[in-house]
């Protein structure tokens, strides 16, 4: 009972505006033409939606894995630098790198250097989502008890060894990380929307935007639901079992190779795609804030200086919240076999954001719930559907790691269960919760789609704020407030990394 | 508790909706602001990424609306909302001054500073002697493949072709936008794109509002606009005023008032033509020397409901143009 009532005020609060939606939906005025949309044009739009995503997803992993087998892999000279400067993309909104990436490339060749729009899509969507796959392969990876290869090593060549015994025990983060990319993908409205490639969640939005059509856009957003749970549940075995994002071995041993022959090739190699990925982007953000006529870096601080410290307070504020649900969830999932609250926060996960502002709007705009609506707790709420989940599988895997024999040798000495948990489950979590913690951040501070739907009025908000100026700013405005961001962001995690050290140092055990 | 703390029906403050671009709206209301010490809590989106936040939210929010002013950027979407019974009558004292062919006539919705469409060039591309001087010409082969518009699906440019279809007639306009197609136009993904191309010379020419193309020539002297059917008898250029509309049942409706007051004065006008270069209604506001006159621009003749109910009508064959 104890573990019913809280888990059914999350779903209420969670899963009641979809519910809801859909129950409206249902029963909506049109209702005898529900399915009408499902027609030839639409399957069409679907499965090319399904292809460009699945390259994308496809090439994403790829990069991934091979990255992360040489950053988690190798005795390579700085990988932790190069580990770093890769993820970094993850902090740009992928609106705002396609613009910057685009530029930089025509900048170079002279003009458009991406003639065909879907393939502009599938790079831009590629070199922002391929460090996710290189976190939860490389972590796969290094999962991965070198005796197994060492083993392997005696029998066949290297290649060999990688294609038989390291490929098919990292096959579920391989696979986690695929589904997760295409979801993502399938999802993103902005940069097909930038390259002008008709994808059915561009479909959704011009419903919402031209048309005003909720009761289509809706039934729409349904199918795209469906599909992505189908899509998840169908590996359902692997979510369950991948180590993903796990952050932090516990209890085996991992080979690290050397390299011998060809290292300065590979360092010449990983700074061609640095600077694909990176340094070109930024650069250009950089040349486009000062050569405009006038240097706007001081207007930029102006504009956004009263959005940073509401905007990194609620980012806080969410990823606490975040990750005490997440903690929560994964315990549940882990350790009491409860699995129920996490399907519910992959649900509000794969639910696009216009879909979940307007079920959110719907669910909670009443004059009983004004307290809610009408404060930024609305936007906690936002934030917690729609991150909930990756903070969930973060911490749960973490705690699937945690040998049960810890806890047991403190039960039979007679340690009672709350302290049990605080003195040694969550320090040996830390790394998990911290990383949980500081993807949450990230997420929070630069989400947009829902955000600009539910935002309480006059609450002033960094990405929203660029998003609104930039529409009509010179462009040296837009890319200084989007370097800026950059900046703050880049910073606040900073800190966040010197306080984890502080911490862990503290609750170290060996 | 500060988390948990509403902000509804407090009697000194006011919910504004606003697409218009923040950069030139909001100090506006800060003005108001401090002029009456009523707190503007906005809520800005903008027309060029499709007012998709604002928009579905008046529309997601009918049935307990938390807005008490919508300021649009131009009067279309203040009639969808309309049609769907969440905006109000309400007839401001300041709306004397106004032309009449600006205002709805319930005032559901009501007038005030105008952009119009324009041509954007780039010199160093096109002389000016060589520029289209009809909307028309724009299929003309010596054109091909150099000039872009924005997505018609949205923003101004939906509204700028409902127009066309309005004046030229479905047929004739239906063939114009076929032709243009066939003279590879480049559909950008808004009208700061289209700005963007022409600035960075990806293309020579293009369509845009007059508040991207003062921008554009505040960021670059290669830039020049000019605007299309003037000629005698043309069919002359869209002009599209900022809407007001007062929303219907709206918590604090008496200073949604004077805001809608304040935003229809002379004042505010002139402080939009200075910011943005948008042309005052009311006359005789004093306007910087380069801001055009509406007195000396041809306007397209329309009927501003009618054009919201022909673009209802167009819009699915809009989407299939802009698809295939």
């Amino acid at each position: 009972m104890a573990r019913y009532v809280p888990a059914g005020l999350v779903a209420l609060l969670l899963l009641g505006p979809f519910l809801a939606l859909f129950v409206r939906w249902l029963t909506g005025p049109d209702n005898l033409s529900l399915m009408a949309f499902i027609n030839r044009s639409t399957l069409l739009l679907v499965g090319k939606s399904l292809l460009l995503s699945g390259t994308v997803a496809l090439l994403a992993s790829f990069l991934g894995t091979v990255c992360g087998f040489l950053f988690y892999r190798l005795k390579l000279t700085g990988k932790g630098f190069y580990k770093l400067a890769l993820l970094l993309p993850l902090l740009v909104p992928p609106y705002i790198y396609a613009v910057a990436w685009r530029d930089g490339f025509q900048w170079l060749s002279g003009n458009s250097a991406v003639s065909s729009p879907e393939a502009g899509m599938i790079i831009v969507h590629t070199l922002v989502y391929f460090p996710l796959a290189m976190l939860i392969t490389g972590t796969a990876l290094s999962q991965i008890h070198s005796g197994l290869e060492e083993a392997g090593l005696m029998r066949v060549s290297f290649a060999g060894m990688l294609a038989k015994i390291v490929l098919p025990l990292i096959r579920p983060a391989l696979t986690i990380s695929f589904l997760l990319i295409l979801i993502i993908s399938l999802s993103d409205f902005s940069v097909p929307a930038f390259f002008g490639v008709n994808t059915f969640t561009t479909e959704i939005f011009t419903q919402f935007s031209a048309f005003y059509n909720h009761q289509l856009a809706i039934g729409q957003s349904f199918l795209l639901v469906l599909l992505c749970l189908t899509l998840l549940l169908s590996e359902n075995r692997y979510l369950s079992d991948a180590p993903f994002f796990s952050v932090h071995v516990k209890g085996s041993k991992t080979k690290h190779y050397p390299v011998n022959k060809g290292r300065t090739f590979l360092h010449i190699l990983l700074w061609i795609f640095l600077s694909i990925v990176l340094v070109l982007p930024v650069v250009m953000l950089f040349h486009q804030a000062l050569s405009g006529r006038e240097i706007f870096f001081s207007r930029a601080w102006d504009l956004l200086g009263p959005t940073i410290f509401q905007s990194a307070k609620l980012a806080f504020s969410g990823a606490l919240l975040i990750s005490f649900t997440g903690l929560w969830v994964g315990y549940m999932k882990e350790r009491y076999r409860f699995p129920h609250l996490n399907t519910m926060f992959l649900l509000t996960f794969i639910i696009p954001s216009t879909v979940l502002g307007v079920a959110i709007i719907k669910f909670y705009n009443h004059p009983g719930a004004n307290f809610i609506y009408t404060s930024i707790t609305i936007l906690l709420i936002a934030y917690v559907a729609r991150f909930g989940f990756i903070a969930a599988r973060i911490i749960g895997n973490g705690i699937k790691q945690l040998p049960g024999s810890l806890e047991e040798a403190a039960r039979v000495i007679g340690i009672p269960p709350v302290k049990r948990f605080f003195s040694i489950s969550i320090p040996l979590l830390l790394p998990s919760l911290f990383t949980a913690f500081v993807l949450s951040f990230v997420l929070c501070l630069g989400e947009l789609g829902t955000t600009i739907m539910i935002y309480p009025p006059g609450t002033e908000l960094m990405p929203v704020k660029i998003f609104t100026i930039g529409a009509n700013a010179p462009l040296a405005l837009t890319s200084s407030m989007t370097l800026i961001s950059f900046g703050v962001t880049l910073f606040i995690i900073l800190i966040f990394f010197l306080a984890a050290k502080i911490i862990f140092n503290r609750f170290r055990y060996d | 508790m500060v988390i948990l703390t509403g902000c509804r029906n407090s009697p000194d403050k006011v919910v504004v909706y606003c697409t218009v671009d923040q950069v030139f709206s909001e100090p506006v209301l800060r003005d108001f602001e401090e002029k009456t010490g009523i707190s503007v809590r906005a809520v800005f989106d903008t027309e060029e990424t499709k007012s998709t936040g604002v928009m579905n939210r008046l529309i997601a929010e009918k049935e307990n609306l938390q807005c008490d002013l919508f300021w649009s950027g131009d009067p279309l979407r203040n009639v969808v909302l309309q049609s769907r019974g969440i905006t109000a009558s309400y007839r401001s004292g300041q709306t004397a001054l106004i032309p009449a062919y600006f205002k709805e006539k319930e005032n559901h919705w009501i007038g005030f500073s105008a952009r119009a469409r324009v041509l954007i060039y780039n010199k160093t591309m096109i002389p000016p002697g060589a520029l289209p001087h009809s909307i028309l010409d724009f299929t003309l082969p010596r054109y091909k493949g150099q000039f872009a518009i924005a997505n018609p699906l949205f923003g101004t440019t939906t509204f700028h072709v409902a127009a066309l279809f309005s004046v030229l007639g479905y047929e004739t306009a239906e063939q114009w936008m076929e032709e243009l197609k066939n003279n590879q136009v480049i559909v950008a993904a808004s009208n700061g794109d289209v700005k963007k191309s022409v600035m960075n010379g990806e293309v020579a020419f293009g369509l845009t509002d007059t508040d991207d193309a003062f921008e554009a020539k505040k960021e670059s002297n290669d830039v020049g606009t000019l605007f299309l059917d003037q000629q005698q008898g043309g069919i002359g250029t869209l002009i599209m005023p900022n809407a007001l509309s007062l929303i219907k049942d709206s918590p604090n409706s008496e200073n949604g008032k004077k805001l809608m007051d304040y935003l229809l004065s002379r004042e505010t006008e002139a402080k939009l033509a200075a910011s943005c270069a948008q042309m005052p209604l009311i006359k005789g506001t004093e306007v910087p020397a380069t801001v055009p006159s509406l007195d000396h621009i041809i306007p397209m003749k329309i009927d501003y409901r009618k054009t919201a109910v022909q673009l209802e009508k167009i819009q699915p064959w809009l989407k299939k143009w802009v698809e295939e």
